[in-house]
């Protein structure tokens, strides 16, 4: 059913109107003027495909006597026959003979329904007149809608340039990072290797001086130095055990204050064993804020006290920061230039026509649901309650081959209960503004679109023949 | 527009819902066998199937024989048991026989099945002709038939001459399980009730041990209260001579019943089984219990009269036996005569069976209609093609789908609206956003001649703003919970109540909510469907109601397979009051009873798009029709799943002669409107649905027979040549009427078709090519994808409408061609039956035609056939072709006014048929062409 789509939603159709009717086919009932010559009156009527000679007045009378029907052009006898409504002021054209007198008024001229009891007014004035006043009014429009084609053609030209040039630099950027990347990735190793190198020496060192009752890496317990604080072994530490002991980290001759004391004391005066793990022990632990005094770092995870490793090991983990963040920045490029190759490697249309419509959304409430297409992206449809659900993602252009730009499907949204993958077809017509029209679920989980846009607007050229001889 | 997630978080369906279609769905798409009982998980089924045949407990006591003018009573007792029951014997008019055994004092009234059949039947006096002490000899009046009752044990035979034509527990497997007082409730109820009375019951518990589900029956998780404990009752019947038995749908197995044993017995018990399976004998939704015996030499039928869950059980001394063996006993005279022995089984209420003695199938036909009515005449554009889909989505969508079908020049008659079409299913409404103007809607169908079916199903919504529910809770209308309150359940709109359509003023009501004024948006051209009529009930013990739920004084258990047929006659009934009385009704309706034929149409429910639910939409539709439901049709393409291209053309070939016409889809599946598969099968599936409508005279006739005397549309091949063994078990072919032969193409790939064409001595014309073909042959028949073979009986005339139209309406007043096939002794009859086509004129003030066509002696003649009868058509006969004939040398017409006029015409001497062009005469008039 998506395999047919009009060029362009102003079906301006006007065909030839026969305004010589002078001529004398009335007696012949439901054909058209250039039929005439076949209905000339003699003895014998011939049918048209040439199968079977009849007399003349067998024609039109109620029987079917040829296998083409053309015997029998204003009736409803044959069952392959067609009857021509003249429909003067308006389109004629051909209908099944099986529509006459079958009481439904099928021509606007009410000529099909001769002898049934269903009134038919001659309408083709009107309709004649309003179609006309649609054409023209399609007429101007459509000059507008072309024009804004162009515009959008024009925009879409300068999009696809500067995302042409945009691709460039981030090329280039691209580039540069990569020569970046390289040296920061040395330097990192080398930095790596240095801090490695020192802090095995001195763990080596450490070793050997393993038995010493001093030695920083005798693993320190909350209890050991909850002893060691609390001076006067009343099984708690108080505020001034703290202010007498402990000191800043930056500066180590600064006494605290009781606010900082107590602060540091999870807000109390006195601590037991248990509280104090919950406080101070851990502030002493991260080392970061305080340290008792005449030590160096922290208490059971010691630092390394060595400045030389220090410093190598602050080296390389800069190295190591720099290139992370180069690394990013990489990354982002590199996604960027994916992103922006896709979407460039996309079929915006012959002229790019729709290259505009990338990065757009269009949306449309039906009911209690609202539908999004985002063009060459996705479709989506949001209920009441919020909940999103893909009803596809860009598929493909699917008009027919004649005309390829005139649908799009977006396929593998979310499955459906029991089914296949909801999927959306998009038909494109023409129109001033860009937008949603309509959404139809024809079928469970299978949507049809339409979205109107001028660049799906054709030149009146494209239509068939105009007559004025209204 | 929903998608489907958001359907299973709607409130159209519960967690309840989505549980139980979970558990359906999950992994296959076969039925889901534990959702529904087996014989052993029905308890009194499990009971009375562990009685094996034998001697029976039960004698009759012919001191209380008791013989008036219309029946004979005389009571049986259970020498176990001491527990007596009442037989009654009822000689009907039209050769039948009635057999009611009750208890002879129940503890409480038993159910006893109203409003099925449509009068007492009339009795015709039994005489008595010898008795003794073993028992009594009764004559049935003509045929020398007797009915001979044996006292001890009992057992009841029909016999005609010599011949047993049937026995009744002969293999002892009556058993009455009397109503009793529970146990627990005994010590202190007992001794205040009048000891007399349950002597028996006392005693009886003495030999009778209580067994588990006789009183409190659990399956999944539904448990089943029986407050009224066991009450079961089973028959059995034995046919000498007999090896096909046909009927006691509704079942998706073949034609001819197979024999039960060493399986379940057939079931009959309204369900709404979800993907059913086909071949097997599971209760489906709808259930009929008759059945008909045939033959060579007889064709009789029992009907038993019990709306109750029933199972049937069928064996046969020679199924199983191959041909060989057959022979071989034939042979060697070993053979014992064939028999095919049935045991029917049901829940509660009574033995009440009619055994109708036929001994034609035309005849068991009539018996039949005289009990429970004939096929309702339904509006002539019922018979045509019918567009259906779960869901048309909105106004737009059903103006597209009209557009179509002119567009691609496909003719129908009727657009089908479901669920989706309701305000939240709320049947009786419509969608305010899809469907705002629903009387414009119709107008546009109306002004194309077209009409529409909106489904009301009988679930009704629980909620307070909805005016249907309203007014049957305020009325106290709706079916009880044994607890006493509103029974409700899940269905499409979540929770719903079920409105009680055993009760006349409940059915008054629904009727009455048909009127334009009432049912809102609606016109004339718009009819009904009543779907999940079983009823459906998502969650409730095997998809539908508890049995322990109450109508009135009676249990669901009583009559639950009643339901349907009363929810479609409701729905008819208010269609006909809506008019004023004037216009015939058009329901389709999924659940049936026997009866159900009265009130409209039924189809085979929710079916797959696979070869196999093709193939079975024949025997499941001969089986309705040899039951008095003529109006049968399957969902055209398959309601589950997709159709293969092919698969859905010869769905749209075959159902275009099957009686009921319906493409209908599930809301799942793609689009499949004829014309979106290729130009090719387009043409094809218009091709299939134009010879539906050229033929449409002839359905119409059918049906007006079938109204009127009860005769099947579609008939298996036996009941036209019933002495043909060869046609006995055959259901990939049926006729249409006695005169229409159709072999579907039901393969996938097929290159051509055996059809069997019977009749020695007949022919047969096939209907496209007018090629003839003898009679009692196998003919294979080459097929494309383009053939629907079909054959005209030589001997035949059939009446056609070569100029196919639109719609039905449109053809109204169009002219007729007459096909006469000849008969190899140059002889042929049929007959036309014109009407307006859809009031009730036809009946009330005789406003019809109906003519005869014979052709004999080289002359075809029309004459009258009901000369009290008055009606003027417009149609006239455009051409006649006779098949099989001759070349005459001039023909002529003659008048009634004496004037004569030859006509012209055409001979095909390769195919022998001759073209008589335009008679031009009125086709309610007499005339008659002669050939020379």
């Amino acid at each position: 059913m998506f395999t047919n789509c009009s060029l362009g939603h102003c079906h301006i159709i006007v065909a030839v109107v026969l305004w010589s009717i002078c001529v004398d086919s009335r007696k012949i009932r439901g054909i058209s003027l250039s039929y005439k010559r076949f209905y000339r009156e003699r003895k014998s009527f011939l049918c048209i495909d040439g199968s079977k000679m009849i007399p003349f007045d067998q024609v039109n009378d109620d029987y079917c006597d040829c296998m083409d029907g053309s015997d029998e052009p204003g009736t409803a006898a044959c069952p392959t026959g067609r009857f021509y409504c003249t429909n003067l002021g308006y389109r004629s054209h051909y209908i099944p003979s099986s529509r006459v007198n079958d009481g439904i008024c099928d021509c606007c001229d009410a000529s099909d329904e001769y002898r049934s009891q269903t009134p038919c007014q001659n309408t083709c004035r009107n309709l004649g007149q309003r179609e006309r006043a649609e054409v023209e009014g399609q007429t101007r429009v459509l000059g507008e809608r072309l024009r804004l084609k162009q515009l959008l053609i024009e925009e879409g030209v300068l999009t696809w340039r500067e995302k042409q040039a945009q691709l460039r630099d981030l090329q280039r950027v691209s580039d540069d990072l990569q020569t970046q990347l390289d040296d920061l990735r040395k330097e990192e190793a080398r930095r790596k290797e240095e801090a490695d190198a020192l802090r095995e020496r001195e763990i080596g060192a450490r070793e050997t001086a393993d038995n010493s009752p001093t030695s920083h890496y005798r693993p320190e317990s909350p209890i050991s130095v909850f002893k060691e604080l609390d001076s006067n072994r009343d099984g708690s530490i108080t505020v001034d055990e703290v202010q007498a002991k402990l000191s800043p980290v930056q500066d180590e001759e600064h006494a605290l204050s009781e606010d900082e004391a107590v602060a540091l004391l999870g807000g109390a005066h006195r601590v037991d064993l248990s509280r104090f793990e919950e406080t101070l022990w851990t502030s002493l632990r991260t080392g970061d804020s305080v340290t008792i005094k005449g030590r160096r770092g922290v208490p059971g995870s010691l630092a390394d006290e060595d400045p030389n490793i220090k410093a190598a090991v602050s080296a390389a983990e800069k190295a190591s920061a720099d290139l992370k963040r180069v690394e990013d920045a990489y990354e982002t490029v590199y996604m960027e230039i994916r992103d922006l190759r896709e979407k460039l490697s996309i079929d915006y249309g012959s002229e790019r026509e729709f290259l505009f419509l990338h990065d757009q959304c269009f949306q449309l409430k039906v009911y209690e649901y609202i539908y999004e297409l985002c063009p060459f992206s996705q479709v989506t449809q949001k209920s009441a309650s919020g909940e999103v659900v893909s009803l596809g993602k860009w598929g493909s252009w699917a008009g027919p081959p004649e005309n390829p730009y005139c649908q799009m499907r977006y396929e593998s949204g979310e499955p459906c209960w029991q089914g296949p993958t909801r999927n959306t077809m998009v038909m494109l017509i023409c129109g001033t503004e860009t937008a949603l029209r309509s959404v139809k679920e024809p079928s469970k989980c299978q949507y049809v679109m339409e979205l109107q846009t001028p660049v799906s607007c054709q030149p009146a050229l494209r239509q068939r023949g105009v007559h004025s001889e209204l | 527009m929903n998608s489907s997630n958001s359907i299973l978080r709607t409130q159209r369906m519960g967690p309840l819902l989505v549980l139980w279609l979970a558990g359906c769905l999950s992994g296959t798409w076969a039925v889901d066998r534990g959702n529904f009982k087996t014989c052993d998980q029905s308890a009194f089924c499990k009971r009375q199937r562990a009685l094996k045949p034998g001697q029976s407990p039960y004698r009759a006591l012919l001191e209380t024989l008791e013989l008036t003018n219309t029946k004979l009573t005389l009571q049986l007792i259970n020498d176990n048991n001491k527990v007596r029951l009442l037989l009654e014997l009822y000689r009907l008019q039209g050769n039948m026989t009635r057999v009611k055994i009750n208890e002879l004092k129940p503890l409480k009234p038993r159910f006893e099945v109203p409003d099925v059949l449509i009068n007492d039947p009339p009795t015709e006096p039994l005489s008595l002709l010898s008795r003794d002490e073993n028992g009594v000899v009764l004559s049935l009046g003509a045929d020398s038939q007797r009915l001979i009752v044996s006292a001890k044990p009992f057992r009841l035979d029909i016999m005609e001459g010599r011949e047993v034509l049937l026995s009744l527990n002969s293999r002892g497997l009556l058993a009455f399980e009397h109503l009793r007082i529970r146990k627990d409730t005994l010590l202190c109820n007992y001794f205040h009730l009048s000891p007399l009375l349950f002597l028996p019951s006392l005693k009886a518990k003495e030999d009778e041990k209580v067994e588990d589900g006789m009183w409190e029956e659990t399956f999944k998780s539904h448990t089943d209260s029986k407050p009224n404990g066991p009450s079961s009752i089973s028959l059995d019947f034995s046919l000498p001579g007999v090896e096909n038995v046909y009927g006691i749908p509704e079942h998706a197995d073949s034609l001819k019943l197979k024999a039960t044993d060493g399986g379940d017995p057939y079931r009959l018990f309204n369900l709404d089984v979800f993907q059913y399976e086909v071949f097997n004998p599971m209760a489906l939704y709808g259930a009929i219990p008759v059945m008909l015996s045939h033959s060579a030499q007889r064709t009789m039928g029992i009907f038993w009269l019990n709306a109750a869950e029933t199972w049937v059980d069928i064996s046969s001394n020679t199924a199983g036996k191959t041909v060989f063996g057959q022979m071989l006993d034939y042979v060697q005279g070993s053979s014992e005569t064939p028999q095919t022995d049935v045991r029917w089984i049901s829940e509660s209420g009574i033995i009440d069976v009619f055994i109708m003695l036929g001994p034609t199938p035309t005849d068991v036909f009539s018996q039949y209609a005289s009990l429970t009515g004939t096929q309702a005449f339904p509006p002539l554009s019922a018979l045509a093609y019918h567009q259906c889909r779960w869901n048309y989505n909105d106004q737009e969508d059903v103006a597209a789908v009209d557009q179509g079908f002119d567009d691609h020049d496909i003719p129908y008659d009727f657009i089908w609206l479901d669920i989706e079409h309701t305000d939240g299913k709320r049947y009786f409404t419509w969608d305010p956003h899809k469907f705002p103007q629903p009387k414009d809607m119709l107008q546009g169908l109306l002004d194309k001649r077209r009409k529409m079916v909106t489904i009301v199903d009988p679930h009704i919504k629980v909620d307070s703003s909805y005016k249907i529910h309203n007014e049957i809770r305020s009325k106290g209308f709706y079916v009880k919970s044994k607890d006493g309150g509103d029974y409700e359940g899940w269905c499409w709109p979540g929770n719903s109540g079920y409105p009680d359509f055993t009760n006349p003023e409940m059915r008054a009501w629904w009727a009455s909510m048909f009127a334009y004024d009432q049912y809102e948006g609606s016109m004339e051209n718009m009819y009904t469907w009543n779907d999940m009529n079983e009823p459906s009930v998502f969650n409730g013990p095997e998809v539908t109601m508890h049995k322990d739920a109450l109508h009135g004084n009676w249990e669901n258990r009583d009559l639950h397979n009643l339901y349907g047929l009363y929810v479609q006659r409701a729905t008819a009934e208010g269609l006909i009051e809506r008019s004023g009385g004037v216009e015939r009704p058009f329901v389709l309706a999924r659940a049936f009873f026997a009866g159900s034929q009265r009130y409209g149409a039924v189809w085979t429910g929710d079916n797959a798009a696979e070869w196999e639910h093709l193939k079975i939409s024949i025997p499941m539709c001969l089986s309705l029709g040899l039951v008095g439901v003529s109006f049968c049709g399957a969902d055209v393409g398959g309601f589950f799943k997709s159709p293969s291209t092919e698969l859905l053309v010869r769905w749209y070939q075959t159902g275009a002669y099957q009686p009921f016409f319906r493409a209908h889809a599930h809301l799942d599946t793609p689009r499949r409107e004829p014309w979106l598969f290729g130009p090719e099968n387009t043409a094809l599936i218009r091709e299939a649905v134009r010879q539906r409508y050229a033929l449409l005279p002839y359905w119409y006739q059918l049906f007006y027979h079938a109204h009127h005397s009860g005769q099947p549309v579609m008939r298996p091949l036996w009941v036209e040549y019933p002495q043909d063994t060869a046609t006995f078990s055959m259901d990939d072919q049926f006729l249409l009427g006695r005169d229409l032969l159709v072999h579907p193409v039901t393969e996938e790939g097929a290159r051509g078709v055996t059809a069997y064409l019977p009749g020695k001595g007949e022919v047969w014309f096939d209907v496209h090519t007018f090629q003839k073909h003898n009679g009692a042959q196998n003919l294979y028949i080459p097929v494309t994808i383009s053939s629907i073979p079909v054959f005209q009986r030589g001997g035949s005339i059939i009446s056609r409408k070569a100029r196919v139209r639109r719609s039905s309406s449109c053809m109204e007043h169009d002219p007729y061609t007459l096909f006469v096939a000849l008969s190899p002794k140059r002889f042929a009859q049929g007959e036309l039956y014109i009407d307006d086509g859809h009031t009730f004129n036809f009946d009330k003030q005789k406003q019809f035609i109906h003519r005869r066509f014979s052709f004999a002696n080289n002359a075809l003649s029309s004459r009258n056939l009901a000369p009290g009868s008055q009606f003027t058509t417009f149609s006239w006969v455009e051409k006649i072709v006779i098949l099989g004939a001759s070349k005459p040398s001039k023909a002529t017409l003659k008048t009634p006014d004496g004037k004569e006029s030859q006509l012209e015409f055409e001979f095909d001497a390769s195919m022998s048929v001759l073209t008589l062009r335009k008679p031009g005469v009125n086709a309610g008039l007499d005339w008659t062409v002669v050939l020379q």
